[in-house]
C-alpha cells in the first residue's frame, strides 16, 4: 500500500478510542484513519459499536478515552460553536431518516441549513430564498423536486431517506456519515438510496463513513471495509484487493454468530495479508 | 377490588378431618407449597384500605351534608315561590350584552394565551428530555405545583387589590393559574416526542434553541394548541366566579344583579354563560378534531394533499416548458425558480385561514381587553406595602375551630359530591360505552347528554341552585356532583370502550347475558381507570369545593371573600395555607392511586 500515489490528507482520525456506558464498553480501544474522498464501510453485528463509532466523529458522543480528530480538529475539546460549526460539515444520515413528519419536505430540508442560518427558524417564510433555492436544488438532485410540499410523512421509506439526503446536503458536507441508512428499506429502494450516496460522493469528492451490516453489499460498494467486534477494529481492508471468488464465498456465508463472523474476518485479514504481499 | 387476599382455594379437596392418610397430607401440603402464593405489595393494601375509608367517609359526608329527599320536596316549593318572586327571565340591552360577552371572553382567551406563552419556557425546564439540569426541573415542576394548587379567586383577589380597576387582574389571575396545568401537559407532550428528529438537526449543527424549535416543537405543536384549547374552555367557566372578587364581565354583572336581588336579570346572565360555555366548548372540540385529524399522521388529508397536488402540476409544467420537451432535462435553474411557489393546495389554504383567524381572535381579544400597559410598569412600586398586609398569616376574628370546621365542610361537600359523581357515573357511563350500551341509540343519546352537562359550569349550577331552591351546602354538592357527572360519565365510558373485547367475546361465547358479560369482562377491566379517574375527580372537586363557598354554598370560600372584602389579608393568607395544604395533599394522594393502580 506504500505505492499509492500521494495520499490524501486524514480528514478522520481516531486513536485508541474506548468509549464506555456504564459497565457496557462500547468501544474498547478503536483506532480508524479514514482520508479525504474514501468510501469506508464499517461492518459487524449488532451492538459491535457501529452507531456509537459514527456518533464519535459527529461528536455527539464524546470518548472515555483516546483521541477523536475531525477534520483537523480535536473534537472532545471544542466548545458549543465550533462543535457546532464542526458538525455542519459533517452530515448524518440515520436509518430512521429522522424527518419532522409533520413538516413539509422542503422545510424538512431547510433545517440542514440551520448551523449557517442562524437562530430559530419556523416556517419556510422564516428561510431565505436562496436557501430554499439550494434546497430545492438538492431535491431535485436526489429526484424529488416535485414532493417539495408534501408532508414528509406522505413519502415511501425510500424516497424519506433520500430527503435526509439532501437535508445532510443542504449542510454543504465535506463528510457524511450513514447509520445503517437502508437497513429500514426494501432491496429495490435500497439499492437506489446506495448508489445514489456514492454518486453524490463521487460528484462531490465527499468523504463517506458508513455502517452496514450486509457483508455483500459492504464488498460491492465500499472502497475500504472496516470491521469491528465487540468495540474493537478486527478488520481494515480495501475492497479492491479482494476477488469476486472470494466476495462470493463470503456472500455465501454470511455470518449468523458471532464465531462465524470472527472466522470470516480472520479470513479476510490473511487474504489481504496475502493480496498486499502479491 | 383486586387486592382482597384470596386463600389458595383447590376445588375437589377433601376437607373432611381424619379421611386423610399421612402420606395424602403430606402430598397436599408439598402441593401447597410449590403452588405460587398471591404476592400483594404492601403498597397496594395501603391504598386499597384508603380507598376503602374515603368511601366510608365519603358516606358520612353525604349523610352530614343531609341530602335527602324531605329536604328536597321543601326546596321544590321555594323554588316555586322564588319563580313566583321572580317573574320573567330579564337580558341586558343587546349592545352591553355583546360587549359584555366579547369583554369575557376577550379577557379569558388574553389569560390563557399568557399562560401559554409562560408555559413554553416551564414545559422546556421540566421535561426529563429537554431540561437542562436536575435543579432546573425540580423549580419547574415546583412552580407549575403551586400555581395550579393556589385558586385563581386568590390571585384575583391580590391583584384586584393591586391594579383596583381593569382586565389586568382577571388576565393575570387566569395566567398565572393556568401556568400549572398547561406547563405540565406541554412537558408530558414533550417528553413523548421522537428524539430523532432533533439529534437530526443537532448532529447537522443545530444550537440548542434551534433544536428545539426544528425538532421539538412541530411535533408537539398540535398537542400543545388542543391543550391551550382545552383550557381556555375551563378558564372561561371560572372566569364566572372572578366576577364575584371584581374581575369585570359577565360574572361581575351577574354577581351584581344578584347582590341588588335583581334575580331575573342575574338568572338571564347565568344563561348566557351557559350558552356561551357549551358553545366554545362545541367550537373548541371540533377545533381540536380537525386539527389532529390533520396533525400527526393524517393519511387523509396527505392523500388527498398529494392528489391535489400531482393534479395541479402537469399544467403548469406544461406552461412552462411551452414548445419544449416536457423532459427532466428542462432548465434547472427556471425549474426552481418555478418550484420555489408554493401551490396552494387544500392544506396550505386550511392552514392559512385557521392561521389568520387564530390571530384576528388574538388581536380582537387584546383590543377589547384595553389593557393598561401602563399599570404593569406602575405597580412594582406598590407591591412591598401590599405584600406586608399579607403577612402573618392569622385567623384574625375567627377561632381555630370555625376554620378548621369551615375547611373540614370544604372537604365534606367534595368527598359527598365525588361518591354521587361515581354513582351516577357508572351508570351513565356504562350507557354511553360502544359496548355496553344496549342500543347505538342510546349510546349517542346519553353521550349528548353528557357533552352538555360539561358544558354547564359547576359555580352557575350552584349559583342557580341556590338562588333557586334555598339551599346552601346542599346546591354546593349536588352541582358540583352534576358537573362532575359531564367529566367522570365521559372518562368512564372512554376507559369501557377501551377494555380488550377478547374477554367480553368469550364470555359470550359462554352464553353469558349482557350483564353477566359487562360484570365478568367489561368492568373488571375497567377498574384501574375507574379509580384513576375518580381520584382525578375528587381532586377537581377539592379545589372547585374551595370556591363554592363564594357564592354561598358552603365551607370556606365564604371566609375566604368575607376575609378579602374585610381587608383582613393576614386570615386571607392563612386560608390559602390551609386550601394549600389540602390540595397538595389529595393530589398526592391521586398520584400516588394512579401509580399504584396502573
Ligand atoms: N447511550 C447508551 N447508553 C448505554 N449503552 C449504550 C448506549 N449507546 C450504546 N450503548 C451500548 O454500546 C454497545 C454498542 O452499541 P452500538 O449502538 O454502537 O452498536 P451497533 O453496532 O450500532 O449495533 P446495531 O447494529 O444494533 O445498531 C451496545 O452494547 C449498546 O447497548
Ligand atoms: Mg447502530
Amino acid at each position: 500500500m506504500t505505492n499509492h500515489e500521494k495520499p490524501a490528507e486524514a480528514v478522520v482520525q481516531l486513536t485508541r478510542v474506548t468509549k464506555r456506558f456504564g459497565a457496557t464498553t462500547a468501544l474498547d480501544g478503536a483506532s480508524l484513519t479514514v482520508r479525504r474522498g474514501e468510501i469506508v464501510v464499517l461492518l459487524g453485528l449488532s451492538g459491535s459499536g457501529k452507531s456509537t463509532l459514527l456518533r464519535h466523529v459527529d461528536g455527539l458522543e464524546l470518548p472515555t478515552e483516546g483521541a477523536v480528530e475531525v477534520l483537523g480538529q480535536n473534537v472532545p475539546e471544542l466548545d458549543g460553536r465550533r462543535l457546532r460549526s464542526l458538525r455542519s460539515k459533517v452530515g448524518f444520515i440515520f436509518q430512521q431518516f429522522e424527518l419532522v413528519p409533520s413538516l413539509s419536505v422542503l422545510e424538512n430540508v431547510l433545517t440542514g441549513s440551520l448551523a449557517t442560518a442562524r437562530g430559530p427558524r419556523l416556517g419556510l417564510w422564516s428561510y431565505g430564498r436562496s436557501a430554499k433555492l439550494a434546497a430545492l436544488g438538492h431535491l431535485d438532485r436526489v429526484g424529488l423536486l416535485d414532493r417539495a410540499y408534501q408532508r414528509a410523512d406522505t413519502l415511501s421509506g425510500g424516497q424519506q431517506q433520500r430527503v435526509a439526503i439532501a437535508r445532510a446536503l443542504m449542510q454543504n458536507p465535506e463528510i457524511l456519515l450513514a447509520d445503517e441508512p437502508v437497513a429500514s428499506l426494501d432491496p429495490e429502494s435500497s439499492d437506489q438510496v446506495m448508489a445514489l450516496i456514492r454518486e453524490i460522493a463521487l460528484d462531490r469528492g465527499l468523504t463517506v463513513l458508513c455502517s452496514l451490516h450486509q457483508v455483500d453489499l459492504a464488498l460491492s460498494w465500499a472502497d475500504r471495509i472496516v470491521g469491528l467486534r465487540h468495540g474493537e477494529v478486527v478488520l481494515d481492508t480495501e475492497t479492491q484487493g479482494l476477488t469476486k471468488s472470494q466476495v462470493m464465498e463470503i456472500y455465501g456465508r454470511v455470518a449468523t454468530s458471532t464465531r462465524q463472523l470472527a472466522a470470516i474476518e480472520v479470513e479476510l485479514l490473511t487474504d489481504a495479508a496475502t493480496d498486499s504481499v502479491r | 377490588m383486586s387486592t382482597v387476599t384470596r386463600t389458595p382455594a383447590r376445588p375437589g379437596a377433601p376437607t373432611t378431618a381424619g379421611s386423610d392418610t399421612e402420606a395424602e397430607k403430606a402430598e397436599q401440603e408439598a402441593l401447597a407449597a410449590r403452588a405460587p402464593r398471591r404476592r400483594i405489595s404492601p403498597e397496594r393494601i395501603a391504598a386499597a384500605l384508603t380507598i376503602v375509608a374515603l368511601l366510608v367517609a365519603s358516606v358520612f359526608a353525604l349523610a352530614g351534608i343531609g341530602i335527602n329527599p324531605a329536604k328536597m320536596a321543601q326546596s321544590w316549593s321555594n323554588a316555586e315561590r322564588f319563580f313566583g318572586r321572580v317573574g320573567a327571565i330579564s337580558f341586558p340591552e343587546p349592545g352591553e350584552l355583546l360587549y359584555l360577552t366579547g369583554l369575557t371572553l376577550g379577557l379569558v382567551i388574553c389569560g390563557t394565551l399568557l399562560a401559554a406563552v409562560i408555559s413554553v419556557p416551564v414545559a422546556y425546564l421540566a421535561a426529563s428530555n429537554t431540561t437542562p439540569g436536575n435543579a432546573w426541573r425540580a423549580a419547574a415542576r415546583f412552580v407549575g405545583v403551586l400555581t395550579r394548587a393556589i385558586p385563581d379567586v386568590v390571585f384575583a383577589m391580590v391583584f384586584v387589590l393591586i391594579f383596583s380597576l381593569g382586565t389586568l387582574p382577571g388576565i393575570l389571575a387566569i395566567g398565572i393559574h393556568s401556568i400549572g396545568m398547561i406547563s405540565k401537559l406541554f412537558a408530558d407532550a414533550i417528553e413523548q416526542i421522537d428524539e430523532g428528529p432533533r439529534l437530526a438537526v443537532r448532529a447537522a449543527g443545530g444550537s440548542r434553541m434551534q433544536e428545539f424549535t426544528a425538532g421539538v416543537l412541530p411535533q408537539v405543536l398540535p398537542s400543545w394548541i388542543a391543550t391551550v384549547l382545552h383550557r381556555n374552555d375551563i378558564n372561561l367557566r371560572g372566569s364566572v366566579i372572578l366576577g364575584y372578587v371584581g374581575v369585570v364581565g359577565l360574572g361581575m354583572q351577574m354577581s351584581f344583579a344578584f347582590k341588588s336581588l335583581d334575580y331575573g336579570l342575574g338568572l338571564g346572565y347565568a344563561v348566557v354563560i351557559f350558552i356561551l360555555c357549551v358553545i366554545m366548548e362545541l367550537v373548541s372540540s371540533a377545533v381540536r378534531a380537525a386539527m389532529l385529524g390533520i396533525a400527526p399522521t393524517g393519511r387523509g388529508l396527505g392523500d388527498r394533499m398529494l392528489r391535489g397536488i400531482r393534479r395541479g402540476r402537469p399544467v403548469r409544467a406544461g406552461a412552462q416548458t411551452g414548445a419544449g420537451r416536457p423532459a427532466p432535462t428542462a432548465t434547472p435553474a427556471a425549474a426552481l425558480e418555478a418550484a420555489l411557489r408554493r401551490p396552494w393546495s387544500r392544506g396550505r389554504i386550511r392552514t392559512a385561514v385557521w392561521g389568520w383567524l387564530a390571530v384576528a381572535v388574538v388581536i380582537g381579544s387584546i383590543l377589547i381587553c384595553d389593557i393598561a400597559w401602563g399599570d404593569l410598569a406602575t405597580v412594582w412600586a406598590k407591591i412591598p406595602a401590599i405584600a406586608v398586609q399579607f403577612w402573618p398569616p392569622s385567623f384574625g376574628s375567627y377561632d381555630v375551630e370555625t376554620m378548621l370546621g369551615a375547611m373540614g365542610e370544604t372537604i365534606a361537600i367534595a368527598l359527598a359530591a365525588t361518591l354521587l359523581t361515581l354513582i351516577v357515573s357508572i351508570v351513565v357511563g356504562s350507557l354511553a360505552a360502544r359496548n355496553v350500551a344496549p342500543s347505538p341509540g342510546v349510546r349517542a343519546g346519553t353521550r349528548f347528554l353528557l357533552v352538555v352537562v360539561r358544558g354547564i359550569p359547576e359555580i352557575i349550577l350552584a349559583i342557580m341552585l341556590i338562588v333557586i331552591s334555598g339551599l346552601g351546602t346542599q346546591a354546593g354538592t349536588i352541582a358540583l356532583a352534576i358537573g362532575g357527572v359531564g367529566l367522570l360519565g365521559k372518562l368512564l365510558a372512554d376507559s369501557f370502550e377501551e377494555v380488550k373485547a377478547g374477554p367480553e367475546r368469550a364470555l359470550t361465547a359462554t352464553g353469558a347475558s349482557r350483564l353477566q358479560v359487562y360484570a365478568g369482562a367489561t368492568l373488571p377491566q375497567g377498574t384501574r381507570a375507574l379509580i384513576g379517574n375518580t381520584f382525578y375527580m375528587l381532586d377537581t372537586n377539592i379545589r372547585c369545593a374551595t370556591l363554592l363557598g363564594i357564592v354561598g354554598a358552603g365551607g370556606v370560600g365564604y371566609y375566604l371573600l368575607n376575609a378579602s372584602q374585610g381587608s383582613n389579608y393576614g386570615t386571607v393568607t392563612a386560608i390559602v395555607l390551609m386550601i394549600l395544604v389540602t390540595v397538595l395533599i389529595v393530589e398526592g394522594l391521586a398520584m400516588w392511586m394512579r401509580r399504584v393502580f396502573r
